[in-house]
């Protein structure tokens, strides 16, 4: 593509109509662009446009959008997906193999990065910000060692600037390209290229943070000063402090430590000073001064949390500065990013060597009353987070992702003060909540965010236990606060009134759930599935989440402590509203109510006068969530709960199974023609469920999905692929003469052919295979036994992996055990002859201890057991130095723990795991079924192994010891010897 | 399907155990951002004060006293100076010898004795070009010492004064050749150590003038302050992080030897220097950590850390050890064998300096510590035995935090055994089982909220260490009760993707719910 006035104006047409609101002009354009970005210099030219004083803002400004995402997946595109294009050479692919783009060629992406710079500071602010994030794309990749150009230009640029507008965009780009020294581990490569930028931009950077200190001392104090004059000053050293903050990371540089001093003075002077034009200007001023002062507070965090020994000086006038800003900002309704990284400074420093700073009760009292509890209360966002947008409330409530709000963080502090003065903490803070409760008892209706605040200390305070809930706290004596603070809310009989009390008082009884005895919790149990009809998406979720949190609770010893007959007084009304709070606004997918059913279904006796309105109330879920999947938690609940309602069903009376399966068969129907292919990994494992557990004669609408596994495609998503395995098993267990019927059998083998001759899905091959060896007699397979072993060894030549030969020795190893050996080395010797020697010598012996997992490893232990002692080809005196290695191998495998046999593949693909000849994903744990062990029948290996020998070595004495002596290594013969003595066996 | 919200359910498992890594030895990274803590002498550049001695022993130049004036009469004072030079390098008629050396000795004074030298103004007046003629071949020795001389202080100044010295370097490194008097050749050599101290640039093009050879063989003298000066400019020439020169230096006939001897019998400041040497080389080049520990190097260095208590001594001494041991090559433990009484040796006296007030110390000796504990299990019960386990453990609770890390480390490596073959390491119980109920299990939670990512790292690994190997399924509930399950969940949107998957890993294997009722 050329520069020229016709391109400039074509593309400025273009671009143009990309804006435009009718849908047929926009599609042709952005058509039309997308077929000349393929064009070289595409790129140069439309960065040509972008820098066209003459063209429209808005047309340079769309361009400049097209030109950084133009940069984005074409400065550096990702290799194609090795997986996606193995599959892509056949033409039946489902999965669509994603276009790899060409790369911009390099003369143009030299010419882009020599103008890029210029261009960025000479625009107006909203292209500058897109071609700044382009310059970070381009310095993703390129910088530092293949732009040398740009830190240099970069600093000369930010020495000539006159104005703010150009240094902070300067500086906006460096702060972007410096942020890869942040959170990365430390290595040479990484501390090359920090060492290049320090030593390039190191002095620049606090000359230019100097120059902007200066000015903004000599006009900052003044009221009247203009906003537009100190705003971008302030700005700019934000960005500086950014900068400095990402230098500085990985640990302090020489230049640093060098001019600490000035950085600091300055920094001090952020934190204390005050700003009146900006501050008081209404708009935004405070924040963007107060983006200053939190951008100081976590450069002096990282200083005290890594280099406290040369900060130290520093701290004494800090902390004080720190304590006072905080103070004021705490009482404040916003300024909520100041507040936490001033008290994440706190926090640092109360945990380090310095803590003593606050060691007197004074100052302890400051922070606890003027500090933590004013962050603790609740404010007007939280209660408008708790109304509007419940999801996110409950994640940072419950779920941890509170770790950056003023509440958590203000936690933090105490539990940072209590490291080293627990007793004090603990006095302070006991003594505060039983103000507030006081408080409350007072004025209820008044006073009540003094009882949530309460509340919530104790809970933040206490240690975190497993799954989401709390251990004791030397805070308040739990069961006695229960009974007096939290007992009378959840008693209390409007479901709707003080609806945050509710959800804490919810939210205390789950934390502390396996401390409140089963007697006081059983009472309140109708209680609180009473509140799972609240209005509040927050209290009917917590209200479910509490009795599903409950119903795990467990005994010392594993016993569950709540069990069917607790929760079947109140069964009906629980499964009631649990359906009904579906209903509510905002909560049709509200995945705590759903987690809940499927929890109580798991516990609850399950009646047919329970199963069938439950079954009616999922399968009309279902079918709502087939129009349009979306929340895949809910949905994993939903399926799951489906499953568990059949599983516990058909355990008590087996004759439901034909009422779920007219409710089911529509809805798998629905999923499986309508293609919702999130829910076909879910609908293949529900029928494979359906399937075992019905008695023959079997439904005919089984038999019209089993064609569905006939398809080779369906078996090329790999999600689907452990479900189809799953499924394919199930048919073959219920109706393997089905499968013998309409050439089905050779289909099945058909799909293991073509899964088995590409690297990326002969896993999944074997999966297959696996399934029918171990399902078919051999009656049944042995006509297609011989191409089986073609199509394998055909393979085995082009493609001699390590995975492969493992994949191969199971396959082998699970014949073996069904079939006999003789009918192994029969069968591939009629491949060519004495190919099973072959087969032994050069993939067996040396594959065998390489073999992991433990259905894997007793399967072909068993199997090279049992051919060391039963195979006539082994057993020939001719073949004794074969024999010896087989043994070899065959010890190492028993004797020796997986991880010492084993070495790690680098390569390891990336599907499941690759020798599990039974599936891993995410499967229904209710339509579960558990991984068979072929050779049950055999306890204990290593018994199994010398009992056999010594069976073996008794028929011939004398021959065995000296080929032992022979072909084992030092180390199995010793480990062979000790079996023997351990299970008192001997080879004789 | 529901692939994506529960990917947390067949995350990879934690594939880097607490074993792999912090078995792991770790020498110096060679790149360094920080400031090396030699320059609190003002290493990598010095001003040359005061004469050096010469060869017969006869004091060149008498000491004056520092001049203490205005900066504008010392720049103007030093212009003089200059054109003073200039004039007596074209004067060619009775006394040019003596005219200029005396011109020289001016300039060189005015370099050597203001408070402030005025590099700068002396740069700007034309110097460099005038003192590099003034070290051509064939002149008196006087006038070579004292233009060098000149030259050293320049190249003591800031980074473009440093620079300005680029046309002189040639000549300067012909002078540390053999064929002049000893004087002139360290002087020569000082100077070259201070362009050296300069940087990376400075010293590749150093290197590639040949200046390494000539060096190595100034530091083969017995005469004490060449060896050191010697010493010192090659520790500054052979820094890196490209580990070619240090490789060509230890290959160099008689260096290898020099070290030993020097480290061995010579004062304390050229041993100093010489360590110093030896810290690089050892951090860069395995071909030298082979040939020092083939030598007697080792028990010279512990003999010096145990007599010396010179703390600019100790650390290079230290760092030297540190790096040896972290050599990872079989010959390490044969040389500190556990069997023979050098090991116990090194860990008494790196006790002796955990119980130094001087945190630095601490600090080196933890992480010579951490290497030695990475090493054989006879070497890890050696240290477990020794003074040193309660030591660290009181520190991994009370020190600043960079000594904290390297104390996990060493208490870390303690607890893990190198496996026999290939494969994971092993568990060693008895350790872990001790110093978790010791207490240190605090310490290693407090590292999982640090915000320093390697440490971060180190403190997950301990934990899950802690809750794989302690036995009767202990370790989860102790994790537990140390609030370790809120110091793990703190990284569930943690900008590093390993710490990420490692911690939430964790909290899935060993806190995870209970999906299935029946299990």
């Amino acid at each position: 593509m050329e520069w020229n006035p016709e391109t400039l104006q074509t593309l400025s047409q273009c671009f143009l109509q990309t804006l435009s609101p009718s849908p047929e002009p926009r599609r042709r354009a952005e058509a039309f662009l997308a077929d000349a970005a393929d064009k070289p210099n595409y790129g140069l030219v439309v960065l040509r446009l972008v820098a066209e004083p003459s063209v429209d803002d808005q047309i340079r400004h769309a361009a400049a959008v097209n030109f950084k995402n133009h940069l984005r997946a074409r400065w550096a595109p990702a290799p194609p997906n090795p997986r996606s294009s193995s599959s892509s050479s056949s033409s039946s692919s489902v999965v669509a193999a994603a276009p790899t783009l060409p790369a911009i060629i390099d003369s143009e992406k030299e010419q882009i990065k020599g103008l890029i710079v210029g261009l960025m500071l000479f625009c107006g602010s909203k292209i500058q910000s897109q071609l700044s994030e382009a310059l970070v794309v381009i310095g993703k990749h390129d910088f530092p060692k293949a732009w040398p150009a740009l830190l240099p230009e970069l600093v000369s640029s930010l020495s000539n600037a006159k104005d703010y507008a150009s240094i902070n965009g300067i500086l906006g780009t460096a702060n972007s390209i410096f942020k890869k020294f942040r959170f990365q581990f430390k290595t040479n490569d990484l501390l090359l290229d920090l060492k290049y930028c320090l030593d390039g931009f190191a002095a620049p950077l606090l000359e230019v943070f100097l120059r902007t200190a200066a000015q903004i001392d000599s006009i900052g104090g003044s009221i009247s000063t203009p906003v537009g004059n100190l705003k971008p000053l302030i700005e700019a050293q934000r960005l500086c402090c950014r900068i400095f903050y990402s230098l500085n990371f990985q640990e302090l540089p020489e230049y640093f430590e060098d001019h600490m001093k000035e950085w600091m003075t300055e920094f001090l002077k952020y934190l204390g000073g005050v700003y009146p034009a900006l501050e008081q200007s209404g708009g935004d001023g405070l924040t963007v001064v107060d983006e200053l002062r939190s951008a100081v507070c976590e450069n002096i965090s990282l200083y005290m949390e890594k280099n406290e020994e040369e900060f130290q000086g520093y701290l004494k006038d800090f902390v004080p500065v720190v304590c006072t800003l905080l103070v004021g900002a705490s009482a404040s309704s916003s300024r909520e990013r100041l507040v936490i990284t001033a008290i994440k400074f706190l926090t640092t420093v109360s945990t380090s060597v310095h803590h003593t700073l606050f060691a007197s009760n004074e100052v302890l009292q400051q922070f606890c009353q003027n500090i933590v509890i004013p962050n603790v209360r609740l404010r007007d966002e939280d209660e408008e987070l708790f109304e509007m947008n419940y999801v996110e409330f409950i994640r940072r409530d419950i779920e941890g992702s509170d770790l950056d709000t003023r509440r958590r963080i203000a936690c933090e502090l105490l539990k940072g003060i209590a490291t080293h003065y627990r007793d004090q903490v603990t006095n302070m803070v006991g003594l505060q909540i039983n103000n507030m409760l006081a408080s409350f008892a007072m004025n209820p209706a008044a006073n009540w965010k003094d009882k949530d605040c309460a509340i919530y200390l104790v809970v933040s305070l206490a240690t975190k236990k497993a799954g989401g809930s709390s251990v004791s706290t030397d805070l308040v004596d739990v069961e006695s606060f229960f009974g007096s603070v939290i007992v009378p809310e959840l008693k209390s009989q409007g479901v709707n009134s003080f609806p945050m009390l509710k959800a804490g008082s919810l939210k205390f009884f789950t934390m502390f759930r396996t401390q409140i005895s089963k007697q006081v919790a059983i009472q309140l149990l109708p209680d609180v599935v009473r509140f799972i009809a609240a209005e509040s998406n927050v209290v009917h979720s917590y209200a479910a989440s509490c009795i599903e949190k409950l119903l795990l609770v467990k005994e010392e010893g594993g016993r569950p402590r709540y069990t069917s007959s607790d929760i079947a007084p109140f069964l009906e009304m629980l499964m009631n509203n649990l359906f009904n709070a579906f209903k509510f606004p905002e909560s049709e997918e509200n995945p705590y109510v759903m987690k809940c059913i499927m929890r109580v279904l798991g516990v609850a006796e399950i009646s047919a006068a329970v199963a069938t309105p439950c079954v009616n109330g999922l399968t009309f879920i279902l079918n709502e969530v087939c129009k349009n999947p979306k929340n895949p938690i809910f949905n994993h609940y939903l399926f799951e709960a489906v499953a568990c309602l059949v599983r516990r069903a058909c355990e008590r009376d087996i004759s439901l199974l034909r009422i779920f399966e007219e409710s089911l068969f529509p809805v798998i129907q629905i999923i499986l023609t309508n293609d919702v292919t999130e829910f076909w990994p879910y609908a293949f494992q529900l029928l494979a469920q359906l399937v075992e557990l019905s008695r023959p004669p079997i439904n005919p609408a089984y038999m019209q999905v089993f064609q569905l596994l006939l398809v080779p495609d369906s078996w090329k998503r790999s999600a689907n692929t452990p479900a189809l395995v799953r499924l394919l098993q199930a048919y073959l267990k219920k109706v393997p003469h089905e499968l013998n019927r309409e050439g089905r059998l050779s289909q099945v083998l058909g799909i293991f052919n073509t899964l088995v001759s590409s690297p990326s899905t002969e896993d999944l091959g074997f999966y297959v295979l696996n399934t029918v060896v171990e399902n078919l007699g051999h009656d049944v397979i042995s006509p297609y036994v011989g191409h089986i072993w073609s199509a394998l060894f055909t393979r085995l030549q082009t493609h001699r992996t390590v995975k492969f030969a493992k994949s191969l020795v199971i396959y082998m190893s699970l014949f073996l055990v069904k079939h006999g050996s003789a009918a192994l080395a029969d069968s591939i010797n009629a491949v060519q002859p004495n190919l099973f020697v072959t087969i032994l010598e050069q993939f067996w012996i040396p594959n065998l201890k390489l073999i992991a997992g433990a259905v894997e490893f007793k399967l072909t232990s068993v199997a090279s057991i049992r051919l060391l002692c039963e195979s006539p080809v082994l057993l020939d005196p001719s073949a004794s130095v074969l024999w010896g290695k087989m043994l070899d191998s065959t010890v190492t495998l028993v004797s020796r723990p997986e991880e010492d046999r084993v070495e790690e593949e680098p390569e390891m693909p990336d599907i499941g795991e690759n020798v599990s000849y039974t599936a891993t994903f995410v499967h229904l744990h209710n339509a579960g079924r558990k991984d068979e062990d072929p050779v049950k029948e055999i306890k204990n290996v290593k018994e199994f192994l010398v009992r056999s020998l010594a069976k073996l070595a008794s028929l011939s004495p004398g021959k065995y010891p000296s080929i032992i002596n022979q072909s084992l290594e030092q180390a199995n013969q010793e480990a062979l010897l000790q079996l023997c003595g351990m299970y008192s066996c001997a080879i004789v | 399907m529901a692939d994506e919200g529960f990917a947390s359910h067949r995350r990879d498992p934690v594939k880097s155990s607490v074993g792999n890594a912090a078995a792991n030895r770790r020498r110096q990274l060679a790149v360094t951002v920080g400031k090396e803590r030699r320059e609190a002498l003002f290493r990598a550049k010095r001003l040359c004060r005061d004469a050096i001695v010469g060869s017969d022993g006869e004091v060149v130049e008498d000491k004056e006293m520092v001049i203490d004036e205005g900066a504008v009469a010392l720049n103007s004072r030093t212009n003089e100076a200059v054109e003073e030079l200039k004039a007596a390098c074209l004067y060619q008629g009775k006394g040019a010898v003596q005219k200029k050396v005396q011109a020289l000795q001016n300039l060189r004074r005015i370099l050597s004795n203001s408070d402030v030298p005025p590099v700068e103004a002396c740069v700007e007046a034309g110097a460099v070009p005038i003192l590099t003629q003034c070290l051509s071949f064939g002149s008196p020795d006087e006038q070579l010492l004292e233009a060098a001389w000149c030259l050293t202080n320049i190249a003591a100044g800031k980074p473009d004064q440093t620079k300005s010295l680029l046309p002189a370097l040639p000549l300067l490194i012909a002078h540390v050749g053999d064929k002049c008097t000893l004087a002139v050749a360290e002087q020569c050599t000082w100077a070259l150590g201070n362009v050296a101290g300069e940087g990376e640039d400075m010293r590749n093009i150093l290197l590639a003038q040949g200046a390494l050879p000539p060096l190595a063989r100034m530091m083969l003298s017995n005469k004490g302050s060449t060896a050191r000066t010697a010493a010192w400019a090659l520790s500054n020439l052979i820094k890196g992080p490209d580990p070619k020169a240090a490789n060509e230096l230890i290959r160099i006939d008689g260096v290898l030897g020099a070290i030993v001897r020097h480290l061995g019998k010579a004062d304390e400041e050229l041993a100093t220097e010489v360590a110093w040497v030896a810290v690089y080389l050892s951090a860069l080049s395995n071909t030298a950590i082979d040939m020092l520990l083939k030598s007697e190097v080792v028990p010279i260095l512990v003999e010096r850390l145990e007599t010396s208590n010179h703390l600019q001594l100790l650390i290079p001494v230290l760092r030297s050890l540190g790096n040896l041991v972290a050599g990872n090559s079989q010959m390490t433990y044969t040389i500190v064998a556990p069997e023979i009484n050098i090991a116990e040796r090194i860990i008494l006296t790196l006790a002796k300096c955990l119980k130094s007030e001087l945190r630095v110390l601490k600090k080196e000796a933890a992480w010579v510590l951490s290497n030695i504990g990475a090493g054989s299990l006879a070497h890890k019960q050696l240290i477990y035995s020794s003074e040193a386990v309660p030591l660290l453990l009181q520190l991994l609770s009370t020190a600043p935090f960079d000594i904290r890390k390297e104390v996990a480390y060493a208490l870390g490596n303690l607890c893990v055994a190198p496996a026999d073959g290939p494969g994971q390491p092993k568990v060693i119980l008895e350790h872990l089982i001790s110093l978790v109920h010791r207490g240190c299990l605090s310490g290693f939670v407090n590292l999982v909220r640090s915000a320093d990512v390697e440490a971060a790292k180190l403190g997950l690994q301990f934990l899950e260490l802690v809750m794989r190997g302690m036995p009767n399924g202990e370790g989860p509930k102790l994790v537990e009760k140390e609030d370790g399950i809120d110091a793990m969940e703190r990284f569930q949107f943690h900008e590093n993707e390993d710490l990420r998957n490692m911690a939430n890993g964790l909290v899935d294997k060993y806190f995870g719910e209970d999906y299935g009722l029946d299990e």
